[in-house]
């Protein structure tokens, strides 16, 4: 390696590389915008801090990115893909297939399973947010006055959920520094997945109970009404 | 040094192996026309190999290699707070360094010593502010940086491999930290020293003999952390400071292409995309 002068390598024009154009994207270009990439047959490949693009009113920065001094930049290693918004924006984002790193916010639904039951409260551990798994799960909370909405006193936990049972529920606040807090106060959230006591996966018969199909005996539960378009299908498919 | 009492010790009668090792001669730094002991000008960096994904437990990792100086760094999370804390809306960041026992001259420690725990908090320091932290809220991102063999400019190839390893990791960032240090002695700048040139000998002056590392995030033009060992004057620093920001600059492409080469691999074996 020569001996580059210093004051020509680091002036403003000089920053950027174009390495192999990994470095970014032609930060005069004032056109439309890029290149459509999602037509391109090899997909452009983002690093953290590679400028993409000006950012105008023509462009939103979306998940993985974000814009600084007038430019959109990656914030991910991934590749490059643009949709159009509805108002006629380009959105751009920097996507990871199935490797994005989720943690559970407000208002999500999420999938978790049941640790621990008491009067109370009840502990479980989130494995799932919204259709993404959790590579490490969350601890989470559901109390006694978030498992249904109506007759919040009469609500008896140890008739609503089970250690092992699976849970869809809303998370409603990050809770403290320990939990996530959680509810199933909606008709579409509770237990979806509990076995009895006989270790048999039972059915759902009504709101609050559940049916084992070996010994016929019900047990209560707080049964989610289970949507069609939460149901995902795994392996041999429908 | 306390014995260790829950690791075996060796004999009661033993001789240091350093009793025979030979003696680690100081260099002379003098002239800037000099070549160094390994033959490079005092410019010149070493070269530098660098991968990610070598874990594959790990969330995310890198390994970096400048000729003697081995690190390998792994990233784990965002996944939920293990010790009980205090609530926080921005994610957290911890680090934790250490040198293996045998990577540096002297033989090390398996417990982190006071070097180790300095090296932790300066590396936190200087990735902090690439990450964006608000993104996972609650949740925490665990570096480890192990050292495997030490030959100078440790703290620099550790930043950057780390920032490598957080990239890999698909942790969102605003820049990749790179890392660059520089043995300052009287006029003299080393670019990437080797730990023979990182230590002065006694002899020499007390001032402007000393190093200086920084971190750089060459996309936004941002310097993340500095740390300057020894008495320096204003100059010295100065210019030391503006020969490791250019080396910075010089190897941020290189880590764009390991990720690069990184994704592509990933893509290629996912049919899917």
């Amino acid at each position: 390696m020569e001996k580059k002068s210093f004051k020509a390598r680091y002036n403003e024009e000089d920053r950027y590389y174009d390495n192999k154009g990994y470095s970014s994207v032609d930060y005069n270009y004032t056109g439309p915008f890029l290149p459509d990439v999602n037509k391109m047959a090899a997909p452009m490949i983002c690093v953290p801090g590679q400028r993409l693009c000006p950012d105008n009113e023509k462009v939103t920065a979306g998940r993985g990115t974000y814009s600084r001094n007038g430019f959109v930049y990656s914030s991910l290693a991934g590749y490059l893909q643009t949709a159009h918004s509805e108002d006629g924006k380009n959105i751009i984002e920097v996507i990871r297939d199935g490797d994005e790193n989720v943690v559970p916010s407000v208002d999500a639904i999420v999938t978790a399973r049941i640790t621990n039951v008491s009067p109370r409260f009840c502990k479980c551990s989130i494995i799932k947010v919204g259709k993404t798994d959790l590579k490490d799960s969350f601890r989470g909370m559901i109390r006694r006055e978030d498992v249904r909405a109506t007759e919040k006193d009469k609500v008896e936990m140890a008739k609503s959920f089970r250690p092992g049972d699976i849970v869809m529920a809303r998370v409603i606040s990050l809770g403290d520094s320990q939990s996530y807090l959680l509810s199933t106060a909606e008709n579409e959230l509770g237990v979806v997945i509990a076995t009895s006591e006989a270790g048999v996966t039972m059915v759902p018969v009504s709101w609050c109970k559940m049916k084992c199909p070996k010994t016929r005996l019900e047990e209560h539960r707080k049964v989610a009404k289970v949507q069609a378009r939460f149901i995902e299908y795994s392996g041999s498919g429908p | 040094m306390p014995a260790d009492s829950r690791r075996i010790n060796g004999p009661e009668k033993s001789i240091s192996p350093y009793a025979f090792s030979k003696p680690c001669k100081d260099i002379k730094i003098t002239e800037p026309s000099l070549q160094r002991k390994d033959g490079r000008n005092p410019d010149n960096i070493r070269p530098i190999f660098l991968k990610t994904g070598l874990i594959t437990q790990a969330q995310g990792s890198a390994y970096i290699e400048q000729d003697g100086t081995k690190v390998i760094c792994s990233v784990y999370g965002p996944r939920a707070v293990i010790r009980k804390e205090e609530f926080s809306m921005q994610g957290q960041l911890t680090c934790d360094f250490k040198f293996t026992t045998f990577s540096c001259h002297n033989r090390r420690q398996y417990q982190q010593d006071a070097e180790e725990k300095d090296f932790s908090v300066q590396l936190l320091e200087a990735l902090e502010p690439a990450v964006l932290l608000h993104k996972f809220p609650k949740a925490q991102v665990n570096i480890m940086v192990t050292v495997l063999q030490n030959d100078g400019s440790v703290l620099a190839a550790s930043v950057t491999c780390a920032s490598v390893a957080l990239a890999d990791a698909g942790i969102e960032m605003y820049d990749l930290v790179i890392g660059s240090s520089a043995r300052i002695s009287g006029a003299t700048i080393l670019m990437d020293p080797c730990a023979t040139e990182e230590y002065s000998d006694k002899d020499s002056a007390h001032v402007n003999n000393g190093s200086v590392t920084v971190g750089l995030m060459p996309s936004l033009n941002q310097i993340s952390a500095v740390t300057s060992k020894g008495e320096l004057e204003f100059e010295h620093l100065n210019k030391a400071m503006k020969h490791c920001v250019s080396m910075c600059v010089d190897l941020y492409p290189v880590c764009q292409q390991a990720l690069a080469v990184a994704m592509e691999t990933r893509i290629n074996a996912d049919p899917k995309t």
